[in-house]
């Protein structure tokens, strides 16, 4: 038995708690050493994107259709198909969720997506259960490869318009925004036009780690569909993410220029 | 005494003395929230400006806070090893001071995270909270949660609790594993940590689970097993003294329950002006076979109606808990020294401690000493002796200062001290023995005073 001396320890420990958690920041380094690592990663992500061939001529042949990069919670996915004789004849995913348990779910998911792809021949397919993020964003990347694919088997029906870059408007085609760099980490915009307008707008680069993450999962999504809905760059800032949304606008507007000119 | 509970005759078995694993089992927790630190730190590359500071000041204390609400619900979860060797009322005050320190950090969470993204997203606080709560995944059943574990340490303050009824305290209190429940999941799909980390993510689940399973295991399942296995119901009810009841309760084999004397059960009775809360009564007798034996005072409504209890009741009991035994006992002397009806844990010693045993019994009057004949019976048959502390004829209290106490019983210092009665009663005597010579060691006391 021992005297209790309650308020004692309540003050010992909150004073210890406190000492020990600015201990431990203050021994953090106090330079941000992320966004190096990020740079890294989205110049990887850019590579891969433009690996997708503009291949209208040999839509008849063997060709590859690299979706767009699509930002999950849990990471990017990005599909890639084969396709021969207008049908897809191997779908994988270039880019998946990993680390973490993420690796196990991109094990066990991706290659049930990449099967059904390839028997149901559309985006249409189910969902890994157990990795719901994975393959939701693994069908929004497979939808913009496929619609790529459409779109390529439209070039070759008119063999007068054989480079993307010379496609009129009423091709589909897909510019790359440049990329601007925020506070956090660098923004770029990636966006699908057709007729004229933005069928698809999706972030190849954001802002990743520590808070990032989560407010980038938050806000890219809607950004996206802001994008879209609008047509052009005059779309709201997503609130709680102000300077993600901010560089989003910026390359938006620059691959909306691209896009024009 | 009645031909009820009959004497045993068996002279006492001298325990093994066994060391209390309260040191391994607080390094172990401790060891737990090292490791919780430690996540964050393996985690964290870089904390950055204000927001950086805010962030991880908000994060450490969110997982501390998550830690803690495991080991807070884990120390009630009613385990042997932590009711029996380390003793019930002192993992309840763990508990108490540990849920003191989780609301601190529940707001620390809850204040530096929202200052943190505040700072790094240059909005307003109230904005910001507004967005985390609402748009943030999992964050509005978390919300509730904090809520609700927040109520309960308001209304667990000692403050409030004086002003709150038991039952009201008792039915908020429950209402927190619906906050742990609630809060879990943001920890994990929020939690940076958690984030693409199996292993974080795995240890996490386990000790949660862990911790679910103790408690379904051992505060429902354990307790219906027991009762049905046992089923218990009120034998005969005889009054002791004024105001003082004693409650034998009939069940089967109730001697394979291993319970000792010193020990308690938690009773809830099927009668009239019995709520459904159980309240910790102590066996004021060893058990018989098939017969164990309460006495109580009345003192609250749940006291006063176990007066009126009628033979064939049903009983609900779950137990034994409490670790004030003869375990805990180090030599061959022991003192015991009752106050009122703290009287029944050492009745109960009394008949089975080993060795030379005392009895200090403090009472107001002659009147109010309950048990007495079978503690003089206990006494002659074991060559034991029982002392008598009681108000003078004019109401003045007897002293029980270090002289007192060193002329009652010679060589003081040599005893194992085990100490019943109210809790300023328990803290006089304990100055005094102290000041005596004994060691803390080897003073035995269960207080329930949070």
């Amino acid at each position: 038995m021992k005297k209790s001396h309650p308020i004692r320890r309540v003050l010992l420990a909150s004073a210890a708690t406190v000492s020990g958690i600015v201990l431990l920041l203050s021994l953090k380094p106090a330079t941000d050493s992320n966004s190096a690592s990020a740079q890294g990663a989205a110049a990887q992500e850019t590579a891969a994107a433009q690996e997708s061939p503009q291949g209208g001529a040999a839509a008849a042949g063997t060709s590859t259709i690299t979706g767009a990069a699509t930002q999950t919670e849990y990471g990017v996915v990005q599909v890639r198909l084969t396709v021969a004789g207008g049908k897809i004849t191997k779908a994988e995913a270039v880019q998946a969720p990993k680390g973490g348990t993420s690796d196990q779910k991109t094990a066990l998911s991706v290659p049930k997506l990449n099967q059904e792809v390839v028997a149901t021949q559309s985006a249409d397919i189910t969902s890994v259960s157990g990795a719901t993020y994975t393959s939701g964003g693994y069908k929004k990347s497979l939808q913009s490869a496929i619609d790529k694919m459409k779109a390529a088997g439209a070039n070759t029906a008119a063999p007068s318009q054989s480079s993307a870059a010379a496609a009129p408007a009423a091709q589909a085609k897909t510019v790359t925004g440049e990329v601007v760099s925020t506070e956090y980490g660098p923004v770029q915009v990636r966006i699908t036009v057709a007729g004229g307008k933005i069928t698809k707008a999706d972030a190849v680069q954001a802002p990743s780690g520590g808070t990032s993450d989560q407010k980038t999962a938050l806000a890219i999504p809607k950004l996206n569909q802001e994008a879209v809905a609008a047509g052009n760059a005059n779309i709201d800032s997503v609130s709680g993410a102000s300077y993600t949304s901010g560089g989003y606008k910026k390359s938006l507007q620059s691959a909306l220029d691209k896009a024009g000119g | 005494m009645t031909t009820v509970y009959e004497q045993r005759k068996a002279p006492p078995v001298p325990p093994v003395p066994r060391r209390s694993p309260a040191g391994l089992v607080l390094a172990l927790l401790w060891a737990g929230a090292a490791a919780s630190v430690a996540l964050w730190w393996a985690d964290t590359g870089s904390v950055v400006g204000a927001a950086g500071w805010l962030t991880g000041a908000g994060r450490l204390a969110g997982l501390l806070c998550g830690y803690a609400c495991a080991v807070l619900v884990g120390l009630m979860a009613r385990v042997p090893l932590l009711e029996r060797r380390i003793g019930s009322d002192r993992v309840a005050r763990w508990h108490a001071m540990a849920g003191r320190y989780t609301v601190c950090l529940l707001v620390a969470h809850v204040v530096f995270i929202l200052l943190g993204y505040a700072a790094q997203d240059r909005a307003s606080i109230v904005h910001e909270t507004v967005t985390v709560v609402l748009d943030y995944p999992d964050m509005l059943k978390a919300t509730f949660g904090a809520v609700i574990l927040f109520a309960v340490g308001i209304t667990s303050a000692r403050a409030a609790r004086r002003k709150l009824s038991y039952e009201f305290w008792y039915y908020v209190h429950l209402l927190t594993y619906v906050a742990v429940f609630l809060s879990f999941f943001h920890q994990l799909s929020l939690g940076e940590q958690f984030s693409g980390r199996a292993g974080a993510t795995d240890a996490w689940y386990a000790l949660y689970l862990g911790v679910a399973a103790l408690v379904l295991w051992y505060r429902i399942l354990a307790p219906v097993r027991l009762n049905l296995r046992h089923r218990l119901r009120v034998e005969s009810v005889h009054r002791e003294a004024p105001g003082v009841y004693s409650v034998v309760v009939r069940g089967r084999r109730v001697h394979e329950l291993g319970a000792e004397a010193g020990q308690f059960f938690r009773w809830r009775f099927f009668g009239e002006g019995m709520g459904w809360t159980s309240t910790p009564y102590s066996l004021s007798a060893p058990p018989r076979r098939d017969l164990l034996r309460i006495t109580v005072k009345a003192l609250g409504d749940h006291s006063a109606a176990i007066a009126l209890l009628r033979p064939g009741a049903r009983v609900w009991a779950e137990g034994p808990y409490g670790s004030m035994t003869a375990q805990r006992s180090s030599g061959q002397r022991s003192l015991l020294i009752a106050a009122g009806v703290g009287i029944t844990p050492l009745r109960a010693l009394f008949e089975t401690l080993p060795g030379e045993v005392t009895l200090l019994y403090r009472a107001r009057t002659a009147q109010d000493l309950a048990l007495g004949a079978e503690l003089e019976a206990i006494a002659q048959w074991r060559g034991a002796k029982v002392l008598y502390a009681l108000n003078g004829p004019k109401g003045q209290r007897p002293s029980l200062g270090v002289r007192a106490l060193r002329e009652a019983v010679p060589d003081l210092a040599g005893h194992d001290v085990y100490i019943c009665g109210p809790h300023a009663f328990a803290q006089e005597l304990y100055g005094a023995l102290s000041a005596a010579g004994v060691p803390d060691r080897r003073i035995h006391h269960e207080s329930f005073e949070l």
